[in-house]
């Protein structure tokens, strides 16, 4: 490698170059992409959660003023999924949910599009839904995919049978010989969550056209190439033919890291020859949101009077709605977070995607961890009254560090949690804890730890090195609102060439220009694009220095790119610049680009462990920890956060000032779903929470201003060292205040969100002593079907 | 019905549902986008406007009752190519993420900083009650709203300068 670069010329609060324009009104989302010739869409969706379809007519409909195109089924025969193919666009023969779509209409107006939907005529016969995981799982449930065995199969080894769409295991160790120990004290708990609506602020949107015999998909999305494959597998046609491009994109949270209406504008664009415009209204948005699923967990710990933790049974039931999606994926990511933290000599976890007859779940920042976290902190807090250890003391000792091995058994790099818990002791020592304050309202403390993964997996990028000395950055990545694609990726293009990030020009994902990768979410960001990135900057920087070599005549290494120029080491002003030495190289050989990619091939798990597991191991493990301090008011069951501290693991902050926003915003998400944000579903299987007055989100009130320190320095494959910043900061906001509200009021928190009516009863109920979750069974291996069990 | 009115200092006319709301005139018949509609039903503050000077919500107004107003939307809050002093707060301390909530943002604080030029933190927090955002956690844009003191020195107010 030629000519090493000063890492540390990427690290700046480079302003972002989108905010103008968004503080202006002038950025176009999708949802402002309404031209005046497109047409306008509208679904029908099913107001039923479980039905047989015996007729869909349209025949009426398409004779309504302004239709221009109706799409059902018949148009779209393809199943795609995550792991398993279950899903289709549109119920045919069977309604799984309320909300599914059965059909979609083009019209000249949005007001026509709805009225001919309304007009389509469906008959059925309504089928017994199963609502909630306990009655998807009792013996004569009603099958919400009667087919299941009959379904292709994308990802191999997982056990599955009836409404158990998927379930990883992992045994490690022997964990009925510790249970059987007699110096141990065995402690068992079960906790519920329910599900987290993202609300992003533009909800999901497509404007789709057909033009020289491919579709064109301008979407709100972070995964355009998800988008592309989905689109051309429910349509039957190959994915050469979908070209998938993405203006900015007014929030996603791991909402639109599926692909969602695109393929219904596709169609619709297809069979009405214009440009057909499809969003959510704000109530559809709400009422099919693709949820931080609802989950009930159980938790079983043999442990020493030490406070060693010989022994660990889990099982989490994540519910997936009516198709797999995303928690066939995150049954995986139970392991890395009930199994992070801290050492266990021995542990079996069962984790399973439960099929119901609700709106399927999805993705949301940091995932599964944000519940496994909160699970596993209380368990733990329970664990330390159970023994009478101290909170702290206790994760002191358990920690994992350098050499410890986690549930599938990979080995953790480096001492980070410790290090990051004294760090935040020694900022916030523990003092006395009063128990009561003046007012009256009951103080509590809780210090929390937290493990979490950076997603990594396939990136491509190309830099191109223009005439004028900028450099264009061609990626798939997608503005979501972090910043990331405005400001982390073009300081690490500039670093490297010796640039101004303001003269790196960022291209907006295109599938057509751009290579493929698995989409923006996951914290991958910085690590996975940012490493395709630097790779092309590479080869663009051999090509540089080769040049300015001869033209300098001195020898590669001995030149360094800075400030736009290349000057000979230690004598500034000597050579030439960028653009002198990229106008040579368009005369010697033609203009300069480059290439680069990225994967991690994945660590693997210690033979045996895992199964099921789409990752064996995490590449890149990220920690946290968080402290916070609360007041319950025992009258009204109001809990008040006083503070709120946080030790985050970066890797190495590139921008500090970015991460900063992502901290107060993620953390901010966390206190919504810790103490207000909170969806129910009734009896039809639809969500009460259908917008903004019902489904409650932290208002400026609400919040307090965050405190932190970054962690830098930990073991990272990531460029320059970084994991991603962005996801993180949600993970253990549930557990930290549920720890600190059961600290201040002696009772077992085993419920989120902590809501005024919930926490009253808690302190009303003189005998609780938690949840008994009575479909997971206390002995572990009637929570799994076994390795090769038919069903 | 035909409805008569001043968009931005232009004169603009409507004809239609006088039903219809300022946000879906705005937005539809007029493609100023920069109005946000997010919840539609008055809880977000995204889609603020004034309406003769006055801040409101326009998904909540219908176009009907507007007849001679003087409506001033997102996109003529500050003159082409110059930020308002809350617009350049917010770009000097970086707080925007996804950005559909700021145009309503901006609406709402820059109406309420004219009448309270020098507010105390809570007091902006209060004001910013209408005005939700599901990115940034509120804290960092009440931040930049402290840096502006007094409205009238406006755009060239400069705080948390970049560093590089
Ligand atoms: S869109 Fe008008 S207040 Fe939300
Ligand atoms: S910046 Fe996204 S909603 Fe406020």
């Amino acid at each position: 490698m030629s000519g090493k670069f000063n890492s540390n010329s990427a690290v700046m609060n480079f302003p972002r170059r989108d905010s103008q324009d968004k503080l202006r009104g002038r950025t176009k989302y999708t949802v402002d992409m309404e031209n005046s010739d497109v047409l306008h869409a509208a679904l029908l969706r099913a107001e039923i959660p479980s039905a047989r379809l015996i007729s869909i007519d349209t025949s009426e409909a398409k004779k309504m003023p302004g239709v221009k195109a109706i799409a059902t089924h018949l148009d779209a025969p393809g199943l795609h999924g995550i792991g398993i193919s279950d899903h289709p666009i549109f119920a045919g023969d069977v309604v799984r949910y309320h909300g599914e779509p059965i059909a979609a209409v083009a019209a000249l107006t949005k007001a026509q599009a709805e009225a001919a939907a309304a007009a389509i005529k469906v008959t059925f016969e309504q089928d017994d839904a199963v609502l909630t995981m306990e009655d998807a799982l009792s013996i004569d449930a009603p099958l919400v995919h009667p087919d299941w065995e009959n379904y292709e199969i994308l990802f191999d080894g997982a056990a599955r049978g009836g409404n158990i769409a998927w379930e990883a295991t992992v045994q490690r160790g022997d964990t009925n010989a510790a249970f059987c120990r007699d110096d141990v004290t065995i402690v068992e708990g079960c906790y519920r969550v329910g599900r987290q609506s993202h609300v992003p602020f533009e909800p999901r949107a497509v404007v789709a056209s057909f033009e020289d015999g491919r579709y064109h998909i301008q979407t709100s999305t972070q995964v355009p190439w998800t988008v592309r494959h989905v689109t051309a597998k429910v349509l039957g046609i190959p994915e050469a033919q979908v070209q998938v491009t993405v203006p900015a994109v007014g929030g996603g949270f791991g909402l639109k890291f599926d692909c969602s209406l695109e393929p219904y504008a596709a169609i619709l664009a297809k069979k009405s020859g214009r440009s057909v415009s499809l969003y959510n209204s704000r109530r559809e948005e709400q009422m099919t949101c693709l949820c931080r699923e609802n989950a009930e967990i159980r938790l079983r710990s043999a442990v020493t009077k030490e406070g060693e933790i010989v022994g660990r049974e889990a099982t989490v039931l994540m519910d997936c709605g009516a198709y797999g999606g995303e928690q066939v994926f995150l049954t995986s990511m139970t392991a890395h977070t009930l199994g992070g933290n801290y050492k266990l000599g021995s542990v079996r976890i069962s984790s399973r995607a439960i099929y119901t007859n609700t709106p399927p779940n999805g993705a949301f920042r940091a995932c599964n961890g944000v519940y496994n976290t909160f699970a596993l902190e209380r368990h733990t807090d329970e664990i330390c009254s159970a023994i009478g250890m101290d909170q702290i003391e206790f994760r002191r000792r358990n920690v994992i560090g350098n050499g410890d091995i986690g549930a599938t058994g990979q080995v953790f790099e480096g001492d980070v949690l410790r290090p990051m818990l004294e760090q935040l002791l020694e900022k916030y020592p523990i003092g006395d804890t009063q128990e009561v304050l003046p007012d009256g309202r009951l103080f509590g403390r809780a210090t929390t730890v937290g493990t979490w993964f950076i997603f990594v997996g396939p990136s491509a990028a190309t830099v191109n090195l223009n005439a004028d000395g900028s450099a264009t950055l061609v990626t798939s990545g997608v503005e979501i609102g972090s910043g990331t694609m405005m400001q982390s990726l073009p300081q690490m293009v500039a670093a490297s060439l010796g640039l101004h990030p303001s003269d790196v020009i960022v291209k907006t994902a295109d599938t057509d220009a751009s290579g493929r990768d698995l989409g923006v979410g996951g914290g991958r960001t910085t690590v996975s694009i940012g490493a395709a990135s630097m790779a092309a900057c590479e080869e663009v920087r051999e090509k540089l220095l080769s040049v300015a070599s001869q033209m300098l005549q001195t020898k590669a290494e001995d030149l360094v790119l800075k400030n736009g120029r290349i000057e000979i080491k230690d004598r500034p002003g000597s050579g030439a610049t960028i653009q002198t030495v990229a106008q040579q190289a368009e005369l010697d050989f033609g203009p300069i680009s480059g290439s680069g990619a990225f994967t991690n091939p994945g660590v693997k798990a210690m033979p045996g462990c895992a199964s099921g597991h789409f990752i064996e191991a995490i590449d890149i493990p990220v920690f946290a920890v968080h402290d916070c301090e609360v007041a319950v008011d025992p009258d009204t069951g109001h809990v008040e956060v006083l503070s709120y501290r946080i030790i985050q693991d970066v890797g190495r902050a590139l921008n500090p000032r970015a991460i900063h926003g992502q901290i107060q915003g993620g953390i901010v998400q966390g206190l919504g779903y810790a103490l207000q944000e909170e969806i129910t579903i009734n009896a039809d299987g639809a969500f009460d929470q259908t917008g903004f007055e019902t489904y409650r989100l932290p208002l400026a009130g609400d919040v307090l201003p965050i405190d932190f320190e970054l962690f830098e320095g930990a073991p990272s494959c990531g460029p320059l060292g970084t994991k991603g910043a962005g996801e993180v900061p949600i993970l253990n906001v549930g557990a930290s205040i549920a720890c600190a509200v059961a600290n201040a009021t002696g009772k077992a928190v085993s419920e989120l969100p902590l809501t005024p009516p919930r926490v009253l009863a808690l302190l009303d109920d003189d005998g609780y002593t938690g949840l008994s979750l009575t479909h997971i069974s206390s002995e572990w291996h009637k929570n799994t079907l076994g390795r090769t069990s038919s069903y | 019905m035909t409805v008569n009115l001043a968009i931005n200092g232009d004169a603009s006319t409507y004809e239609g549902d006088p039903r219809t709301s300022l946000l879906d005139v705005l937005r539809n018949h007029f493609r100023l986008t920069g109005t946000k509609a997010v919840c539609g039903e008055g809880f977000c503050g995204a889609c603020t406007v004034h309406v003769n000077g006055k801040p409101i919500m326009a998904c909540l107004q219908p176009i009907g009752v507007l007849d001679g107003a003087e409506v001033t939307t997102i996109e003529g809050i500050a003159p082409l190519d110059e930020l308002n002093a809350v617009q350049q707060a917010f770009e000097d301390f970086d707080v925007v993420q996804c950005g559909m909530c700021f145009p309503g943002m901006v609406m709402s604080l820059s109406a309420f900083l004219k009448e309270n030029p020098n507010p105390e933190r809570d007091e902006v927090k209060s004001a910013m009650t209408g005005n939700i955002c599901r990115c940034t956690g509120y804290e960092r844009i009440i931040d930049a709203l402290m840096s502006v003191q007094g409205l009238e020195q406006v755009s060239s107010q400069k705080s948390e300068k970049v560093t590089s």
